[in-house]
């Protein structure tokens, strides 16, 4: 029972970080009906950006911000220089799904001229492990959590009670529809990409913080298993895909801590493709649909 | 020099091999397969495996048998041809579009993984080496004269998969195929079978796959997961894309520019120190460029498709087909809606 506990703690922080980069892609998605496969490389770069604030002896807080701004300007440029092009043109939603993987293809090599193919690892210490009722967390562990739902929180508030939260949620219902009212569709959607950026940026973050080392490619493998928690909540829709992320995250750990680690990829897309044929539409949407459209 | 232009022809009649076969199931059949390049991994490993004789230790592998390389190829082509029936059984019952993508890109990571991770398969991420120049001792071949035997075997390959792939694609076959990648409710109200038809068009471009794969792993004479990867795949998109999707001449250019071309262009880049990436990942971000460039502004690539016309004179004006194809149109959307 300890030990359940325990893997339990672990998979809380999988679970934090791994919502928080479903969110940001369902977001994504939502506004432009786009699944964007250079959506790990938001993660990876945000990894980078943070590497390089510490390089110059930033702090946390500093590495975190520099994360996010790095995963919003990113998935701004993608957004506005490939994604929105596509959009307007009226190509369809394959094709632009096949350039945003050329796109994530792109990424991954400039990172590699840049920086090298292999690991790179934070110099900031995770902490000495603590006990937290009957759970055990380092410090870092700690503030992942805190922050992630800190961001939620913050999320929840933006979508449900702004003006701008109100405009994405029209946006993401019927884009044509909001525009006719008055919209400006395409800023909104640039406006939410960046702020999908922004919270994958910081995901990045934490994700080479937790994971204690990051490479050019760290950020499509974990994109998968983003992908996996976003389609088992629902594409497109937030709190699905919160509740996704928080169960498959800690599905994995289980799963991790109880089998093998190294197959944990391989579980993910069980799961993934399990939910795809029983539920394509997510398991908390209501009604069966086909995705057949 | 004679010996890098060998080389660089038996890779591309390679690659074009496994071109043509992804062509079948995007370019005709219309899905935007991610795991295409795990059946050509699979060929490739299980020709090594049917050919290398037994393991011996610290390595482990399956089967470890010593088959001639013909009939290893034959079975290689058959166990991806396997490995395609069963994925796509499960992927294109109901699954379209970036649904269909997401469930091959899984399994083509399951396969990556266990081939990575699970030594007694294929002795995990050391990989399997050991086929020399296969079939050389057999016709007495020596060292020098042996890789142009084996361009020569990539050629002629080559030109029978081309054959075949031409005749499959004015077959009715192949225009039916063709035909549900256009409208699939139109396809199915004229009695076609999808499931069957695209599962079909599949597992024969997953066995075309298989084949490069075998000839891959004989040209290599090794195969390990740092060899491959699943994102490995993209490069084919790129090279049907800019040749000209469901076209085979187009397929063939495709490879030419997008694959032996690059290597070419990018062959003399400076060596940069520390940095022994520096080409290959050079020639990746051109691909993923060129990729987003074309899908943008030149979807239908270099030599595009040939489209079927009407040949009946009286059709010429054009308003007469409009006319039939709007009554037809219109009955379907009724249906549908």
């Amino acid at each position: 029972m300890h030990e359940a506990l325990l893997t339990l703690g672990f998979g809380l922080v999988a679970a934090a970080i791994l919502s928080l980069s479903a969110l940001a892609f369902t977001l994504e998605y939502s506004v432009t009906n786009v699944a964007n496969l250079s959506h790990g490389e938001i993660l990876t770069v945000g990894a980078y950006c943070a590497y390089l604030v510490q390089q110059h002896g930033g702090g946390v807080i500093l590495s975190g911000l520099a994360a996010a701004a790095g995963g919003g300007v990113l998935a701004l440029a993608v957004h506005n220089g490939v994604v929105d092009r596509f959009v307007r043109k009226g190509i369809g939603g394959l094709p632009t799904f096949i350039a945003t993987l050329g796109v994530s293809l792109v990424i991954q090599n400039v990172l590699v001229i840049i920086f090298g193919a292999s690991n790179l690892g934070y110099a900031v210490p995770q902490g000495a492990p603590r006990t937290v009722g009957p759970f055990l967390w380092t410090d870092t562990e700690i503030q992942i959590m805190v922050s992630a739902v800190v961001i939620t929180a913050l999320l929840y508030v933006i979508i449900q009670h702004t003006r701008f939260g109100k405009s994405l949620r029209a946006v993401s219902q019927n884009r044509s529809l909001a525009r006719v009212s008055g919209i400006n569709a395409n800023r909104v959607a640039a406006l939410t990409w960046l702020l999908a950026g922004l919270i994958g940026g910081y995901a990045g973050f934490i994700l080479a913080e937790s994971v204690g080392t990051f490479s050019p490619y760290s950020g499509f493998s974990f994109f998968l298993i983003t992908l996996t928690a976003a389609v088992a909540g629902g594409l497109g829709k937030a709190v699905g895909t919160l509740v996704g992320g928080i169960i498959v995250g800690i599905a994995l750990e289980f799963f991790g801590g109880y089998l093998s680690a190294s197959y944990n990829l391989a579980f993910a897309f069980a799961i993934l493709s399990l939910v795809i044929l029983v539920r394509p539409r997510g398991l908390f949407v209501g009604g069966r649909r086909s995705v057949f459209e | 020099m004679i010996d890098y232009l060998v080389s660089v022809l038996t890779e591309g009649s390679i690659f074009a091999i496994m071109a043509l076969g992804l062509n079948i199931i995007w370019g005709w059949s219309g899905d935007f397969d991610l795991a295409f390049y795990g059946y050509v991994a699979l060929g490739a490993y299980m020709t090594l495996v049917l050919t290398i004789g037994p393991a011996t230790s610290p390595t482990t592998y399956i089967l470890g048998l010593t088959l001639p390389f013909p009939l290893a190829v034959a079975i290689a082509v058959v166990c991806s041809m396997l490995l395609a029936l069963v994925v796509g059984a499960i992927a294109l019952r109901h699954l379209r579009g970036i649904y269909f993508s997401i469930v091959t890109l899984g399994a083509v990571y399951v396969l990556y993984v266990f081939a990575g991770q699970f030594v007694p398969l294929f002795n995990g991420y050391n990989g399997l080496s050991g086929l020399f120049d296969p079939m050389g001792d057999v016709l007495g071949l020596d060292f020098s004269a042996y890789p142009f035997f084996y361009l020569g075997l990539c050629v002629a390959v080559l030109c029978v998969v081309l054959v075949l792939v031409t005749r499959l694609s004015g077959s009715r076959f192949g225009l039916a195929l063709r035909s549900l990648r256009e409208d699939e409710r139109a396809a199915a109200a004229f009695g076609r079978n999808i499931y069957a038809m695209k599962l079909k068009a599949y597992v024969i471009g997953a066995g075309i796959g298989g084949l490069g794969g075998a000839l891959f792993a004989g040209y290599l004479s090794a195969f390990n997961p740092s060899a491959w990867s699943p994102v490995e795949t993209i490069v084919l998109y790129a090279a049907i894309l800019v040749g000209g999707r469901g076209s085979n001449r187009g397929v063939i250019l495709g490879v030419a520019v997008m694959v032996m071309g690059l290597q070419e262009a990018t062959r003399y880049l400076p060596e940069i120190a520390n940095q022994p990436s520096f080409a290959p990942a050079f020639r990746l971000i051109l691909t993923g460029i060129v990729l987003v460039l074309f899908i943008r502004f030149r979807p239908q690539g270099l030599l595009p498709e040939h489209r079927m016309r009407d040949k009946d004179p009286a059709d010429t004006g054009g308003t007469s087909v409009a006319t039939g194809s709007a009554v037809a149109g219109a009955t379907l959307d009724t249906g549908a809606a």
